[in-house]
């Protein structure tokens, strides 16, 4: 896992819970805590400090992931704004992801293995995002697709159509921008 | 809970602070902002580093693959279709566009050389960009022309000075961006690059396409290196013109042409007459200067021929040799038309060249073969052309001749005997005889003029009629001319070692024109004068009047300068030609010959008379006379009567080999 993940977690934490928590979190996790936005560590440090926070709130880690994905989105754009403006829509800047993002992430992380979305269209006129990886965090996904329509002020709904963790080969998640 | 953003349950998270230990605590947290921003600083500037060196390193790579592309491409098209696809590629523009840069650099022209990276709604740009032309600073290819070096414009849309803004705007088409490929100072080509969202100007970029601008300027540089090198192999270095090696080319392929049924072909080959006396009197450099004027009229001729006759004949002009140029005409020749060709080319000579300070008139012969169904190779047609202008040149006049098969024998033959006679100078087979010149009041042999025979190994003795207008042609009468002299002058050597003391015989040496203005004629009648001894004024050289015709000033410079050195001059044949009196009075002889035909027709009073006039001129012009072809006794007591001083004749000798002519006895009175 990219440092930077880590990193935006850590932002995150501390913007909702305060300086404390964050430290507290890594103790409960029993992980090192020491992550630069350019180092790469192990996708282990991620599920124990999630699994951590889903036991000190008891909150499922699906909504943990979900949760995070929505506040990281504010923070990224904060940081890489350039992604950003050259889009209008959620939907715009989703589709990107494959194409534009993707690359830009290489540029620094030389062999990066970025989960590869496969985008179709449903036939109610839903957009289906197909993900595939290792780390099963479709949920981490779900929170970034919400995360990114409220930065666009838009109102979205998800539902997962197919999910990895139940067996799925893919996860494939519909995705409705009302309005 | 979720939803909203938060999460529950936040007092699991939080810890309590000892009392007492706050201030520490606070000061801590400082620190740790401090360190966490020091933190984030650190990030964000390894960051920058990380995603500079990424694009350095990628256009270090695409510089290097259109590089490696540059060096083993052959042609320009190639390398550039390459390159353009491999720039929008790496730097995502959506289209690239090539132009080349005329010479004069003057434009930039649209090749067709083009790569759509992403096709979208752009083909209607595209469409018009591929054919386009911008004058120098018109657009953005005229801009970069103009400042030879890169142009971005970050929105067309805002941009002033660019002309497909309605297409672009119907396109999207937002950045553009163009650089130059350049030879050294010169702008040889343009690329020019657009994409429908905004690109911002980047340092680097335009470095790199700098960089690329310069390699692939090597691929022309390369091309025009090669065409250079085509180009010289196939064109004469002085006037521009084709050369032989191209004719045979072109030759070849419309004799192919024709014979797998296409149209036929006709040869011209043409030659100069007056070139070669302009080189000997005004130099190679002057002569090379009128050999470019005559290419420039002969080109213009041809060019407004064609533009102007609507005629479906190709031509091709060529130089093939020194004062020689061939004409090529391509298509359904008839013999008229390749005839009003000739004349053309002769027209366009007629206006005087300069030479200096001098007019230089040249002329043109040209001989004429049409290919007919008997020829099996062109060289065929080009030799036959060939002959038929060898047999215009033997004219006095500038010709035209026509080829046909007989013509063809008839200059074989000629050119048969050309090469013999080259061969007969080296091989000795030259001779000379004496024909004895006699005083006609004292009866004595006064001196012999020297007569050139050939004693030919198959045809025995040939008589100078055969020979001398074939060697005057062809340029060896200056070597056969040389030996004359030579043999003539050791010949008088060896008799004047065989008279009595004070008596001297001269002889009569006839000089070819062409031998009498050659430049160095005076310095080697100086070492033949020396090498033999003779006395200078027992040397009498015998020109006819063309040698003034040709060259008078020249003629009187040679005259003065052999009257400077003591030899005596005559002029021969004297009544035959123009017989100017202004020669006569211009140019400094000694002696006039009458030609034998007024001797022979003495009895006749018209012959007669002017006999006697020419007598009574040269006696009031100071010049002595020598009559040639006397034959009877009252020829020569007539002649005696009137004051002639000299005769020559069958009457008076024959001309006979050195060992008899000049057992004699100079005591004796021959009359």
């Amino acid at each position: 896992m990219k440092g930077i993940i880590l990193n935006l977690l850590e932002e995150a934490v501390i913007a909702e819970f305060g300086d404390a928590a964050w430290p507290n979190l890594i103790d409960l996790a029993g992980v090192s805590g020491v992550y630069t936005s350019l180092g790469s560590y192990p996708d282990e440090d991620v599920y124990a400090l999630v699994r951590a926070a889903s036991e000190a709130l008891t909150t499922s880690q699906e909504e943990i992931l979900r949760w995070f994905g929505r506040r990281a989105i504010p923070l990224l754009a904060d940081r890489y704004g350039v992604f950003f403006e050259h889009h209008r829509t959620a939907r715009s800047l989703i589709l990107s992801l494959n194409e534009i993002i993707h690359p830009e992430v290489r540029k620094l992380y030389s062999g990066a293995g970025c989960p590869h979305f496969q985008f179709s269209d449903h036939a109610d006129g839903r957009l289906v995002i197909g993900y595939q990886s290792p780390r099963k965090m479709c949920q981490l996904m779900h929170g970034f697709v919400e995360g990114t329509s409220t930065y666009f002020a838009e109102t979205v709904e998800l539902e997962h159509l197919a999910c990895m963790q139940d067996g799925s080969p893919q996860c494939r998640v519909a995705v409705h921008w009302a309005g | 809970m979720p939803g909203g953003g938060a999460l529950g349950g936040v007092k699991h998270l939080q810890f309590t602070i000892p009392e007492g230990d706050e201030d520490r605590v606070l000061r801590l947290e400082r620190q740790l902002a401090r360190e966490r921003e020091a933190r984030l600083a650190a990030e964000a500037i390894a960051e920058k580093g990380l995603r500079d060196l990424y694009t350095s390193q990628q256009r270090l790579a695409l510089l290097q693959r259109i590089t490696e592309r540059a060096n083993s491409s052959d042609d320009f098209q190639t390398a550039a279709a390459y390159a353009l696809k491999d720039i929008c590629t790496e730097m995502e523009w959506d289209f690239g566009n090539s132009y080349v840069v005329p010479d004069d650099g003057s434009a930039a022209l649209a090749c067709d050389c083009w790569f759509l990276a992403s096709p979208d709604g752009l083909d209607p740009f595209v469409e018009v960009s591929r054919s386009i032309r911008f004058a120098a600073g018109i657009g953005l290819p005229g801009r970069v022309l103009t400042e030879t070096r890169a142009h971005w414009v970050q929105d067309v849309r805002e941009d002033t000075n660019f002309l497909r803004l309605a297409i672009a705007r119907e396109c999207g088409v937002v950045a553009g961006c163009a650089f130059p490929i350049m030879v050294g100072k010169q702008v040889v080509a343009i690329f020019e690059f657009f994409s429908r969202r905004t690109i911002t100007p980047d340092e680097g970029m335009v470095e790199t396409m700098a960089q690329i601008g310069i390699q692939l300027g090597r691929v022309v540089e390369r091309v025009r290196a090669r065409e250079a090198l085509l180009h010289d192999t196939l064109h004469d270095s002085l006037t521009g013109l084709p050369n032989r090696v191209l004719l045979a080319d072109r030759a070849t392929q419309a004799f192919e042409r024709r014979s797998t049924g296409g149209p036929g072909l006709a040869v011209l080959v043409i030659d100069l007459n007056g070139f070669k006396t302009i080189n000997d009197k005004h130099g190679h450099h002057l002569g090379d200067e009128v050999l470019v004027a005559v290419s420039r009229r002969f080109s213009a001729a041809l060019g407004s021929w064609q533009k102007e006759g609507g005629s479906e004949v190709e031509a091709l002009l060529a130089r093939t040799g020194g004062d020689e140029f061939v004409v090529l005409l391509a298509g359904t020749v008839e013999p008229t038309l390749a005839q009003h060709v000739a004349e053309l080319l002769q027209s366009a000579l007629d206006a005087p060249f300069r030479a200096g300070e001098e007019e230089a008139p040249i002329s043109a012969s040209i001989g004429i073969a049409l290919c007919a169904p008997a020829y099996g190779h062109v060289d065929q047609v080009i030799r036959d052309a060939d002959l038929a202008m060898y047999e215009a040149k033997s004219g006095d006049h500038a010709n035209i001749v026509m080829f046909t098969p007989s013509l063809g024998n008839r200059v074989r033959n000629r050119m048969a005997l050309e090469q013999e006679i080259r061969e007969a100078i080296s091989a000795r087979q030259f001779v000379l005889h004496y024909q004895p010149i006699v005083g006609l009041s004292s009866g004595q042999v006064s001196g012999f003029e020297a007569l050139v025979r050939w004693n030919h190994p198959l045809r025995g003795l040939i008589s100078p009629n055969e020979f001398i207008p074939i060697a005057e042609q062809n340029g060896s009468i200056v070597s056969l001319g040389e030996w004359v002299l030579q043999e003539a002058c050791a010949a008088l050597a060896r008799l004047h070692r065989t008279m009595p003391a004070g008596f001297l015989p001269s002889v009569a040496v006839n000089i070819a024109p062409v031998q009498f203005l050659q430049p160095d004629f005076i310095a080697q009648l100086r070492a033949v004068l020396r090498e033999t001894g003779v006395p200078p004024a027992c040397l009498k050289l015998e020109v006819t009047e063309g040698v003034a015709i040709i060259d008078s000033e020249r003629t009187r410079r040679t005259l003065e300068q052999c009257r400077d050195i003591g030899v005596r001059t005559g002029l021969d044949d004297f009544g035959t030609g123009y017989s100017s009196l202004s020669y006569l009075h211009s140019l400094p002889f000694d002696t006039l010959k009458i030609d034998r035909s007024f001797i022979a027709a003495m009895e006749r009073p018209k012959s007669l008379s002017i006999v006697r006039t020419i007598l009574d001129l040269s006696k009031k012009l100071g010049l002595s006379v020598v009559a040639e072809g006397i034959e009877t006794d009252r020829q020569s007591l007539s002649l005696a009567a009137w004051g002639c001083e000299f005769g020559q004749g069958y009457l008076l000798g024959r001309p006979e080999p050195e060992a008899t002519a000049f057992r004699f006895n100079p005591a004796r009175p021959i009359l």
